[in-house]
């Protein structure tokens, strides 16, 4: 008797302390990002569906409120949490973009989950952690995180992973992949419940524009390119084209019909949102790379990867305001031409 | 001596002037005209017809469009532009059957010959929009048209945009222009597409 006494202590301790843990794997993960004066109210995408609270697929949503009203925009970092240049370019917007007409809704890190380790899916040698010197000389430090939401948030992967609802297979592990999983399901996994909760806040917003910025291989066909939602096309060739004077070809590519689970194929057929997705070439995706530099490699520096997905915006958002007129526009702005971003130095335009 | 130089003198006069004439004539014979209303169409279903749309747009044409429409959109209508490149298999796409969409726009072309229309090939992606399925359908539908309108280099001239802008750079297109004897522009950028289409199409610009 006496020993059990001696023992209970050791195992409640024992308890609290794994409680703890779990505790902590439960929150979602915190980045350092730093709004800017434009950012007018920051939630949580759990606001928009409450059984993501206090789960690892919580991620912060920063709202930019223009003076005038105007369209809505989402816009959509770290879907993929490996894919850096759309998490640098959400949050470029965030601590430094200021909106003049509409509202802007950005969400840096889309899929919270698979932001908290990189386990090297297209190439084992890129890093946990990648840096970012300020103009003060400040080293900011971020996350390079993983294509799908970490096991341990989800497991196990199923031998096949059916989408819901179109029933359509895939792989088992791309139960974790975002991207694969929209619109997503209220009593289903984590990321289709991270889904539903991005289809929830794009309907009570009423989303005109959504943005999905994603990275492949710099060998990839998929590399520089633009897939615009059947509705979306006409505005996505007025951008592209206005870009290509600007001297940034992106090829132009529709999503098609058995583009399931893909976000520009299903925030297009079930929201009244035009849907767009990007991709820029990043050096950590190519599969052969013995040391990528994912920050400074010249085939496609950060900044010039940041730069293309906010002029590719931009563009967006311009031509949208012309096609759609002024009251849907959405004016969003920055304290410096992005122009300087190609070849610079990204941490000097962060704050 | 001097009348010599003189009569050297007279003699080059009328040979640049003859030259100039020549030169002159040679850029007089302009480009074929074509005729609106036009029908604007897609071959491959890549984007790229999306984007002949909007040339169309800011060059103030005549216009319908549509993907992969029915022939009956051709009744009434004097110029049909197909508009070449392949949708990309790298997203994942089931594709299209290219045999089936060759075979169609083979169709569309008989149909318009029968409406006496003419009819233009359009590449406009570059070399992005190259490929074995794209280039099916380059093969197959470029020879048939009046004419070819290219993004791509210029044989012999130097090409300052980036290699994969170039649709040309293998002279593909330049091949089948002087085979079947199709006259062809081509273009460094894809709004260059806009002036194209005004010359073609003699619209005069608008204030």
């Amino acid at each position: 008797m006496a020993r059990r006494q001696t023992r209970l202590p050791v195992v409640f301790l024992l308890m609290l302390a794994s409680l703890a843990v779990l505790g902590v794997a439960d929150e979602p993960l915190s980045h350092d990002i730093r709004p800017g004066y434009g950012v007018t109210d920051v939630r949580w995408l759990s606001d928009y569906f409450q059984p993501l609270r206090d789960t690892a697929g919580d991620t912060p949503v920063y709202i930019l409120e223009g003076e005038q009203s105007g369209g809505v925009f989402l816009l959509l970092g770290g879907t993929h949490a490996n894919e850096i240049a759309g998490i640098m370019a959400a949050t470029l917007v965030v601590e430094r973009g200021v909106v003049m007409r509409g509202t802007v809704i950005v969400i840096p890190h889309a899929n919270n989950s698979a932001a908290k380790q990189n386990s090297g899916t297209y190439n084992a040698n890129t890093p946990q952690w990648f840096e970012l010197t300020t103009a003060r000389g400040e080293v900011r430090r971020f996350h390079y995180g993983d294509r799908r939401t970490q096991p341990e948030d989800q497991q196990p992967d199923p031998d096949t992973f059916v989408h819901f609802p179109s029933g359509i297979e895939f792989a088992g592990d791309e139960a974790r992949n975002l991207n694969r999983n929209h619109p997503g399901k209220p009593d289903g996994t984590l990321t289709q419940q991270i889904s539903y909760a991005l289809f929830q806040l794009a309907e009570s917003e009423n989303v005109d524009i959504v943005v999905d910025m994603h990275e492949s291989s710099l060998t990839s066909s998929l590399a520089y390119t633009l897939v615009c939602h059947p509705r979306a096309l006409v505005v996505g060739a007025f951008a592209i084209l206005d870009l290509e004077l600007g001297g940034i070809s992106l090829k132009q590519e529709e999503s098609r019909q058995e583009y399931y689970g893909l976000s520009h194929r299903e925030f297009g057929d079930r929201t009244d949102a035009l849907a767009f997705l990007i991709e820029s070439p990043n050096p950590g995706q190519e599969g052969g790379e013995q040391a990528p530099d994912v920050i400074n490699d010249p085939r496609a520096p950060l900044s010039t990867r940041v730069h293309l997905q906010l002029t590719t915006v931009q563009a967006i958002l311009s031509n949208h305001g012309l096609l759609e007129g002024s009251g849907d526009s959405i004016a969003l702005s920055f304290p410096f031409d992005l122009e300087e971003l190609v070849g610079a130095d990204l941490g000097a335009y962060l704050r | 001596m001097k009348r010599r130089l003189g009569w050297m003198l007279i003699v080059l006069l009328f040979v640049s002037a003859g030259a100039a004439v020549g030169q002159e004539a040679e850029e007089a014979a302009a480009p074929e005209t074509f005729a609106a209303p036009v029908v604007i169409v897609s071959v491959g279903q890549s984007a790229g017809a999306q984007q002949a749309r909007v040339l169309a747009i800011r060059a103030g044409l005549d216009y319908v469009f549509e993907q992969r429409p029915e022939f009956s959109i051709l009744e009434g209508s004097q110029t049909l532009i197909l508009v070449m490149g392949a949708s990309s298999k790298g997203l994942g796409a089931a594709g299209v059957d290219i045999d089936g969409e060759i075979a169609w726009a083979i169709d569309m072309v008989a149909r318009a010959r029968e409406l006496e229309m003419k009819v233009i090939a359009m590449h406009i992606e570059g070399g992005a929009r190259r490929g074995s399925t794209s280039d099916q359908i380059i093969h197959a539908i470029a020879p048939l048209a009046d004419y070819i309108v290219v993004k791509g280099a210029t044989p012999g001239v130097e090409w300052v945009e980036s290699e994969e802008a170039d649709a040309n750079a293998d002279g593909l297109f330049s091949t089948i222009a002087a085979e079947n004897e199709i006259g062809i522009t081509y273009i460094a950028k894809t709004l260059d597409g806009v002036e194209v289409l005004m010359d073609l199409f003699e619209i005069e610009p608008t204030e």
